[in-house]
């Protein structure tokens, strides 16, 4: 492989990397269908059995909507911890944060501290006040004091359309992931995927999706554990020599140390790191986890053992990432005789696995890698059926007094249409460029769910008026910025230059959400929002102290 | 502020916000990176090629988890547990 079929790969990389879509979840771009991988495949079916009989287990535990919803609070704060980062770690973060690193160095880190640097706000604000006072959702939060219907109405539809953005990036990313490591074909593997988390979420409910999360979870910290041992083994256990060495092959040598090599405007990376932490702060399925623990203390805990399996999970990347750089730069077996890496950039954590363990650990990668969109899809879906048959049907058709048959039977239908809806939209979007809609619903989430939540919680000023108009603004801003941003303006419409320069406008979009939700609550003389602010007091008190 | 009850919240909404001001910022000095400043950490640190940017990377991370450790831990002495 020489420099210029190098660069050239560097460069499509890069057309990839500034989508920056991997850190919001979805594999993007043309893949090329594989080899059908055995090992991988078998492993796979053995994780599947597995999970499968704890489904089973958890099924019969699984009589009433809330069981389903929170698994009946018995989690503990350390298995809490330990779903929450399985749901979060996704394939994304290890397939395409290893990969930016292959390109680009350290400049992938900023990924890495993006996808870290929401756990310790979750646990400082919002882990023992959410767990306080909701029941199931988020959305039981924020009605607490506002007025329920209304704001029921648009926090629910806004969870069903993150949850819903955010399965188009997932299958669309499944499936062209599994056609990479599987040799499975797009369509089989976007079925796949949805007919198993029916089977673990219509059966097992939030139960069976928290042990799928939990076991993924050891599986994939086992797994990048074993490759970073293998890959420093190879160069005697010291951190030097490896770095050495990855400079010596990268075609941009000792840059990739540093700062600069895919970023180099601050206010892109700072638009980045505003998405993925606060956007992470509103992401509805990921707050829902914290109803699942019994207490407010566990609740905490949850946040912080999540805190620890991904930040030991994201310090073992960077092994693997400056690893892939010493070990497949130069390596012919990983590229193809026109110098592109065999898969392109989302195959270097699985090229990396070949190369330090064999078909072996390359399988077991792959079977994980698989895993992972599992528990991502689970959690998402638990999500989006709550929000369905408990924060619309129960509480806002049903006013807070359904038939609890007949609310599960809503919330297992539920989980069969948003199976369905996955695989259709996922076979629907094979073809489109994801990166925009996977970017969609981390900066939805910041500017719409993260706003109403934290002002609920903290701000005796806020009114349902005010929260309503800011969450409005906040989506109708943030689709607005991202259609005239890069990845739709030039992207998908073909234009020559963006209107709006940045891919994720969180950094704007959020602070507008925000001034408009304050500026509504301040002129807001209704007698509604007198009320609202009344309402404060009580719910200070009890979302500190769990009393009135 | 006749209520003990709200003071004791405003004493631990307070320490709240301290701890998350300090997460923040520390999170964002991060991007200093991608400026003229973040030169000083593009060298190595020490003898080897540790670049003082992955050391920022890695400080962050472990500091980010000590903080939460330092909060569970005065949260536990309070007796809240």
């Amino acid at each position: 492989m020489n420099l210029c079929t190098l660069k050239i790969m560097l460069s499509a990389a890069f057309a990839l990397l500034t989508n920056a879509s991997w850190a919001a979840g979805s594999i993007d771009g043309e893949v090329t269908q594989q080899a059908v991988n055995s090992t991988a495949i078998i492993m796979f079916i053995v994780f599947v059995v597995l999970t499968l009989l704890i489904t089973w287990r958890a099924a019969r535990a699984t009589t009433s909507s809330a069981s389903f919803y929170n698994a009946g609070g018995k989690i503990t704060g350390l298995q809490n911890g330990a779903a929450i980062a399985g749901d979060f770690m996704s394939a994304a973060s290890f397939l395409g944060i290893t990969g930016l690193m292959f390109v680009a160095g350290f400049d992938a880190l900023i990924l890495s501290l993006g996808a870290f640097g929401a756990w310790p706000v979750l646990m400082f604000m919002f882990a023992k006040r959410v767990r306080n006072l909701g029941s199931y959702t988020f959305v039981d939060v924020v009605s607490q004091r506002l007025d329920k219907d209304r704001i029921r109405l648009v926090a629910a539809l806004g969870t069903i359309a993150v949850v819903v953005l955010y399965l188009i990036a997932q299958m669309v990313g499944a499936g062209k992931l599994i056609q990479l490591l599987f040799g499975l074909p797009y369509e089989y593997a976007v079925a796949i995927v949805s007919a198993l988390v029916l089977a673990y979420v219509a059966f097992g409910g939030m139960l069976a999706t928290t042990w799928v999360q939990i076991i993924k979870a050891i599986l994939l910290l086992g797994g990048v554990t074993l490759m970073a041992i293998l890959i420093l083994a190879k160069f005697g256990f010291s951190v030097d020599a490896l770095l050495q060495e990855a400079v010596a092959q990268h075609p941009k040598g000792d840059a990739i140390l540093s700062a600069g090599v895919a970023f180099n405007d601050p206010i892109q990376v700072a638009t980045i790191q505003v998405s993925m932490l606060f956007g992470t702060l509103g992401l509805p399925h990921i707050l829902m986890r914290l109803f699942t623990v019994p207490n407010m203390r566990q609740a905490k805990l949850s946040a912080f053992y999540a805190s620890l399996f991904m930040g030991y999970f994201y310090l073992v990347l960077l092994i693997i990432g400056f690893g892939s750089i010493a070990l497949l730069y130069g390596n012919a077996e990983f590229f193809t005789t026109d110098g592109q890496l065999i898969g392109g950039t989302n195959m270097v954590a699985i090229h990396i696995a070949s190369a330090v363990g064999g078909d072996v650990l390359t399988g077991f990668m792959s079977a994980v890698s698989f895993a992972t969109i599992l528990a991502v899809v689970a959690g998402l879906t638990v999500s989006g059926a709550a929000a369905i048959s408990h924060d619309l049907y129960a509480e806002v058709l049903k006013q807070g007094k359904p038939d609890s048959k007949a609310e599960l039977r809503l919330t297992r239908i539920a989980v069969f249409v948003i199976g369905i809806m996955a695989v259709l939209l996922g076979i629907a979007f094979e073809k489109e460029n994801v990166a925009f809609i996977a970017v969609m619903p981390m900066v939805m989430a910041a500017s719409v769910t993260f706003p109403i939540l934290l002002l609920s919680l903290f701000w005796s000023g806020l009114t349902t008026r005010g929260a309503i108009a800011g969450a409005l603004t906040g989506l109708v801003a943030s689709v607005v910025l991202i259609v005239l941003g890069p990845q739709v303006w030039v992207s998908v419409l073909g234009n020559a230059e963006p209107l709006f320069p940045y891919n994720y406008p969180a950094l704007f979009t959020m602070p507008l959400a925000f001034a408009v939700i304050i500026a509504g609550s301040i002129f807001d003389r209704s007698e509604r929002g007198e009320i609202d602010r009344q309402n404060y007091h009580d719910l200070l008190i009890r979302s500190e102290l769990g009393e009135t | 502020m006749s209520d003990p009850r709200l003071e004791k919240v405003q004493r631990k909404t307070r320490r709240r916000l301290v701890f998350t001001a300090i997460h923040l910022v520390l999170y964002f000095t991060f991007t200093l990176n991608w400026t003229h400043l973040g030169e000083a950490l593009a060298g190595p640190v020490g003898g080897g090629l540790l670049s003082g940017a992955i050391v920022m990377f890695i400080v962050l991370v472990l500091t980010f988890i000590g903080l939460e450790f330092l909060f569970l831990a005065l949260d536990k002495r309070q007796g809240e547990s």
